[in-house]
């Protein structure tokens, strides 16, 4: 069991990939009960996150149909025994129906190999039942030949399987070296002024990585490495006048410290202020810190023209020394980006590398990059 | 003078043949051309008749295996129950198994339905038959095809123009009242709402939208309907159970791989067919293809019919040429002209027809295919499944057989003559018509060489059929002996031409004309006998047709008088093709049965199932019953009453005969059947006659069959009323309670059997017309040609006096008697024919036993017809004939 309590936190919805997923959060949001200050549920009856709640597990690792919205995030980087390097994302959603009868279930798979420089990546979409669900009692997702389970309690172990087609098969276990980090004051991560746009937001910063990788009909090759995964649960996290975010997560190298941060981009191109960076203490403490954000090189997609960001400067204070670190985060290629083949809508999700101001490599990241094919319009 | 040998590969040799070719063929084909133009039309004819038969029957086929491949491409398997529908739990087990391996699972559940009756429509079987599909449509998008997002990316109209987009996305799919996607072509504009019967019940769907495409995918065909695999379920009350489950596996480069996993996971779970099938798209279709196959071979072969008599046309129109140019053919051989240069500019004329006709049969063909597929398609789906066959296109190799057809049909004819005219030696030049006209090969050759294939064909018929891999059984023998007799036939019978002429010659005896056609036929040309043998072969196999026709319809009016002893006969309306599982509730089969007026019911429920690998069916009724039914039409009638006994019967079954002939089971053998409770193992009690399908039936009781299927709905249900009861007004009152059945009197449905039967053999008819009238027109030429050898005598005739109308008329005398000598000799050998049509070709195919029935009334027209329409051609060709002048060259 596991309860926390946290500095205030935002974080933005990283899931809008689809129209009518969006337009049903839109819905939600105008359709509050004007001037409650801590309304329990939205005006539809979905449940809102409560300062204080105790979380239980493996409870709380599983479903929560009671809420609109809710995602398991998983992104990470593998090496196979020859060196080479690999990153994944595996995401898997899940939305309460608006009469709240049914459940839809989307994922999202992409995996990087470096050395081929291939990025393949692919999209499920399925309704509630036998080829798509979300357990209530323990974590248990499942959307066509996906799948994400706790397979030791006691350890918070995890299984990942999933692929791209057939281009590429991952079977992974999933062990933490931390502690789950809980964001949020008292437990609820607020998403912006409105008293209902919050989450219950849940983050394993530091999961060891082992398992299987096989590309095409090649022998299945044995990899290892370190992943962040997300599990992320409301039923309204909007503003009204963002046109997309940037999200970054940091793992350092030689150190048991990560960072997470994302920016809120408004229509007239500033940062929104709800914006933030958070360090994560040896401990999984999250602890806020200021930032500044420098685009440094930008790369136009050819399969959508949007042009998205590459290379960034990020400076921030280490809350630890109360000195100022700068980090350059690189990706490993430009063109990680999904390009919304089921959905229409595209965004860069990638694999980075993390660099010191001498050039040198100090860490990984997974960076998203939303907003930049088309303005949300959320 | 002799001609000195040229070597063939002469440089000049191909310059020479075309030379000749364009200076002689051409001139020929200039100075007559309605000759030429009819000889091409004729061999069209041939060819057209086998392409449009060609093109209905793959139109037909075709039309079958594109439902689902509309909907989700080319899957790579298909997962089927040996018996009735699949548990929808099998599919997390399947997912189970396959684990993280990128298989899409598509479950499809598929049924049937008919639109109500507009008001004055004809309530007969055979109404436009609808297949809907039920698939889940959110996850269809998954297959990542443009097309698939459709669904719920806004409503598109027939136009092919989209609204914009819904709002509520992949919700509106799941909303709860079913809505219906129809096909682009189903009408010009599509209707906000449309009414389709379900079992009994008239139900009002909601219509979604057109179903979506992509250029690259099949077009959905007009009676497609798409619906979202939970709306079917409960618009069809069917519960959690899906009929198959389509298996892609998702592209890349391990896809192979995964594949073979794939089938061999899935196969090992099915328990390698005990619980279900993994059949690969090919299989499938062949299977399909296979339950067709003896009814689109029979009338490929059917359609050969013409051809072949265009054959004997070519023949004798090039072998009449050869004897009519032989003054050109000395001189040029005098001027040097080789033998093998001869040669092949004759067989380049014969080349050229060909072509000729067969392109233009490629044409007549293509858009007598528009007409046949129609036809082919209303037989198939009423005898064997829903066909979606609407038009035939032609392909690349359909020109190409085509050509070749005519190509290879004129040198084969075109051999011989080529062959004669080679070698006619310069001296016969002026002997034109003198020993000219006896043929190519000598009268005692071709007689024994007749008897000799008369004698094959004798043999041949005692052959047993050829086994398809895949079921069924190919009667080769018995079309190889009707050909053999044909051709046997065909050459013996031409001399009985003096033996006809000699008996005309007492009816004719005071008539110049009629005297002066007989003498020709006493001593009959080559040309004669090959025209009688043309009209002998047409005669021959229509009239063995109408013999099959008379006999089928003589058994199946029995059976269905035996068969048919109820007052009333209820089955869904939904149910409009042979393969529909529309049924009749559980609650309305009771209502019903308890009637009032009703005296007793009798249900029948029929499920399709695959045993040993060959499609049949499971019937099941209260067999109880058939002991108090009078005269059953047993063939081989159960030797105890076990099987009548509910207590008794749960392993005692009956079979049909064509069951009986394909399973190769006779009573007392036993038999494993697939149910979705598992495997049951029954003894064959009995045999009965059953006309209705060639795939055969098993008949087992209500009661168990209820118990291994779990479900109450039946087929349909036969109404015995109580003595006193107003058939007409009882029908009446069920037609109004019950909008979504169809209700048969007795004698309705007895009448609507037969026309169903009928309809089946409408084809049949249509080729055989084909080929008569191929055979009438190649007797109009004979005589054109013959008159053409006869050109002195003409002039000499005329000289003496005869008018042109004498001339005609002796001329029809002669037609006539080819006509009568062909029609005699075509009777005679339609009696054989029929035989071997009814007791091996049929037997073989379709394993059904015919009582033999000689239709003499409509012989005997055949006969009459045909020497009318050949004395009237014939007399035609006399008038032309008489205006000939000596010189005219041909």
């Amino acid at each position: 069991m596991n309860t926390a309590a946290n500095p205030s936190n935002r974080r933005p919805r990283r899931h809008g990939h689809l129209r009518w997923w969006r337009h049903g959060l839109a819905a939600c949001v105008f359709g509050l009960v004007a001037g409650t200050a801590k309304p329990e549920a939205t005006a539809d009856g979905f449940a809102l996150p409560q300062p204080g709640h105790t979380f239980e597990f493996p409870r709380d690792h599983g479903a929560h149909p009671e809420f609109k919205l809710e995602w398991w995030y998983v992104t990470g980087h593998l090496y196979d025994e020859s060196k080479q390097r690999f990153g994944f994302q595996a995401t898997f959603f899940r939305q309460t129906s608006p009469d709240r009868t049914t459940e839809l279930h989307l994922a999202h798979m992409a995996l990087l190999d470096v050395a081929a420089g291939r990025f393949l990546h692919q999209e499920r979409l399925n309704r509630d039942g036998w080829d798509a669900f979300a357990q209530r009692a323990t974590l248990d997702v499942r959307n066509g030949p996906w799948s994400l389970r706790l397979v030791d309690e006691p350890r918070e172990v995890m299984e990942l399987s999933g692929g791209v087609r057939s281009d590429a098969r991952l079977r992974l276990t999933l062990t933490p070296r931390k502690p789950l980090v809980v964001f949020g004051e008292k437990g609820v991560s607020r998403k912006g002024d409105d008293p209902t746009a919050a989450s219950y937001y849940l983050t394993f910063s530091r999961l060891q990585v082992t398992g299987e990788l096989t590309l095409g009909a090649e022998a299945p090759r044995r990899v290892s490495g370190e992943a962040w995964m997300d599990h992320e649960i409301s039923s309204s996290q909007l503003s009204a006048n963002q046109v997309g975010w940037d999200w970054v997560s940091i793992q350092l190298r030689d150190e048991p410290r990560e960072l997470m941060l994302y920016r809120l981009r408004r229509t007239d191109g500033s940062e929104d202020p709800a914006s933030t960076l958070q360090w994560v203490s040896p401990e999984s403490h999250p602890q806020r810190s200021p930032h500044v954000w420098e685009v440094l090189s930008t790369w136009k997609s050819p399969a959508t023209g949007a042009v998205y960001p590459a290379r960034i400067r990020l400076t921030t204070k280490d809350p630890q020394t109360g000195v100022d670190r700068m980090f350059i985060i690189e990706p490993l290629r430009s063109d990680q980006e999904l390009t919304g083949d089921l959905a229409g809508i595209a965004y860069w999700e990638g694999a980075c590398r993390v660099l010191d101001a001498n050039q040198r490599e100090i860490g990984s990241a997974y960076m998203e990059l939303t907003g930049y094919a088309r303005a949300l319009k959320l | 003078m002799a001609p000195h040998r040229q070597s063939d590969a002469d440089p000049g040799a191909s310059s020479t043949v075309l030379l000749l070719l364009s200076r002689i063929s051409l001139r020929h084909a200039r100075i007559a051309p309605r000759q030429t133009a009819l000889l091409v039309v004729l061999l069209a004819l041939g060819v057209a008749v086998f392409v449009s038969i060609r093109l209905a029957n793959k139109a037909a086929v075709a039309g079958f295996s594109r439902f689902t491949e509309t909907l989700t491409g080319q899957s790579d398997y298909t997962v089927l129950s040996p018996a009735g529908p699949l548990d929808a739990s099998v599919l997390p087990e399947m997912r189970a198994a396959l684990g993280d391996r990128p298989v899409h699972l598509i479950p499809v559940i598929e049924a049937s339905a008919s639109r109500p009756a507009e008001p004055g429509e004809s309530e007969r079987f055979g109404r436009p038959a609808y297949t809907l599909l039920g698939v889940d449509l959110i996850s269809v998008a998954n297959l990542a095809r443009p097309q698939d997002r459709g669904y719920f990316e806004g409503r598109m109209d027939s136009r092919g123009g989209s609204e914009p987009p819904r709002d509520d996305g992949p919700w509106s799919a799941l909303q709860g009242k079913p809505r219906v996607w129809l096909s682009r072509d189903y009408a010009t504009k599509l209707p906000e709402q449309i009414d389709l019967i379900v079992d009994e019940r008239i139900v009002t769907v909601d219509v979604a939208g057109a179903i979506p495409e992509s250029p690259d995918s099949p077009k959905a065909p007009p009676t497609l309907m798409v619906l979202d695999l939970a709306a079917l379920q409960s618009l069809l009350n069917r519960g959690a159970r899906v009929d198959r489950v389509e298996i892609l596996i998702e592209a890349g480069a391990g896809a192979d791989q995964v594949r073979a996993e794939t089938r061999r996971i899935l196969s090992d779970l099915g328990r390698d067919g005990g619980r279900w099938t993994v059949v690969e798209p090919e299989t499938q279709r062949s299977t399909t293809e296979t339950m067709t196959r003896a009814f689109r071979l029979n009338l490929t072969i059917l359609s050969l019919i013409a051809l072949l008599v265009g054959l004997y046309l070519i023949f004798q129109a090039l072998d009449g040429a050869v004897v009519r140019r032989r003054t050109e053919i000395a001189i040029l051989r005098s001027l040097g002209v080789t033998e093998s240069m001869l040669r092949r500019a004759w067989l380049a004329e014969s080349a050229v027809l060909g072509l000729l006709g067969g392109g233009l049969g490629l044409l007549l063909g293509w858009a007598g295919a528009q007409f046949a597929v129609e036809a082919v398609g209303r037989t198939v789906n009423a005898l064997y499944h829903a066909t979606s066959a609407n038009h035939a296109p032609l392909s690349g190799e359909d020109i190409g057989l085509g050509l070749t057809l005519g190509l290879v049909a004129s040198l084969i004819a075109g051999w011989v003559p080529a062959r004669t005219a080679a070698r006619t030696p310069p001296a016969q030049v002026m002997q034109r018509s003198a020993a000219a006209s006896q043929g190519t090969f000598s009268r005692r050759t071709q007689l024994l060489a007749g008897l000799g294939l008369l004698g094959v064909g004798v043999l041949a018929a005692q052959l047993p059929a050829y086994p398809w891999p895949g079921g069924g059984r190919f009667p080769i023998a018995g079309y190889m002996a009707a050909l053999a007799w044909i051709l046997g036939a065909g050459l013996v019978w031409g001399h009985t031409l003096p033996l006809v002429s000699r008996l005309a010659r007492r009816l004719g005896r005071r008539s110049f004309t009629a005297l002066l056609s007989l003498s020709h036929l006493r001593r009959p040309s080559g040309r004669h006998r090959l025209a009688v043998a043309a009209l002998l072969c047409a005669i021959a196999m229509t009239a063995g047709m109408a013999i099959l026709v008379a006999s089928f319809e003589h058994t199946v009016r029995g059976w269905v008088e035996r068969s048919l002893q109820a007052d009333l006969y209820l089955a869904s309306a939904g149910a409009q093709s042979a393969s529909a599982q529309n049924r009749i509730s559980s609650a309305a089969t009771a209502a019903l049965s308890s009637h009032p007026a009703v005296e007793r019911a009798m249900a029948l429920v029929v499920f399709p199932i695959v045993l040993e690998g060959l499609p049949t069916s499971l019937n099941a009724t209260d067999l109880s019953q058939l002991r108090v039914v009078r005269r059953m039409p047993w063939v081989v009638a159960p030797r105890s009453d076990a099987v009548f006994d509910r207590a008794t019967n749960h392993d005692r079954v009956l079979i049909s005969e064509s069951f009986s002939e394909r399973f190769r089971r006779q009573p007392g053998d036993s038999l494993t059947l697939p149910t979705p409770s598992g495997p049951k193992t029954v003894t064959v009690e009995g045999i009965f006659a059953d006309y209705g399908n060639e795939r055969g039936s098993v008949l087992a009781d209500r009661e168990h069959v209820r118990q291994w299927f779990r479900t109450e709905a039946v087929t349909n249900l036969s109404l015995f009323l109580k003595p006193g009861e107003d058939v007409a007004r009882v029908r009446a009152e069920l037609l109004r309670n019950y909008p979504g059945l169809t209700v048969f009197s007795n004698a309705t449905l007895r009448t609507e059997i037969l026309r169903i039967f009928r309809q089946t053999f409408g084809i049949t008819y249509a080729l055989e017309v084909i080929g008569v009238a191929v055979a009438v027109g190649g007797l109009g030429l004979t005589l054109i040609s013959v008159l053409l050898d006869r050109r002195d005598e003409l002039t000499t005739l005329r000289a003496l006096g005869w008018s042109h109308r004498e001339i005609a008329r002796s001329t029809a005398f002669e037609g006539a008697s080819l006509s009568l000598c062909a029609a005699l000799g075509g009777l005679l050998l339609s009696l054989a024919l029929g035989w071997l049509l009814i007791y091996v070709i049929n037997k073989q195919s379709f394993g059904w036993t015919l009582g033999f029935i000689v239709p003499r009334g409509q012989l005997a027209g055949l006969a009459l017809a045909i020497i009318a329409t050949g004395t009237g051609v014939s007399y035609w060709a006399g008038r032309w004939g008489a205006d000939l002048p000596a010189d005219r060259e041909e």
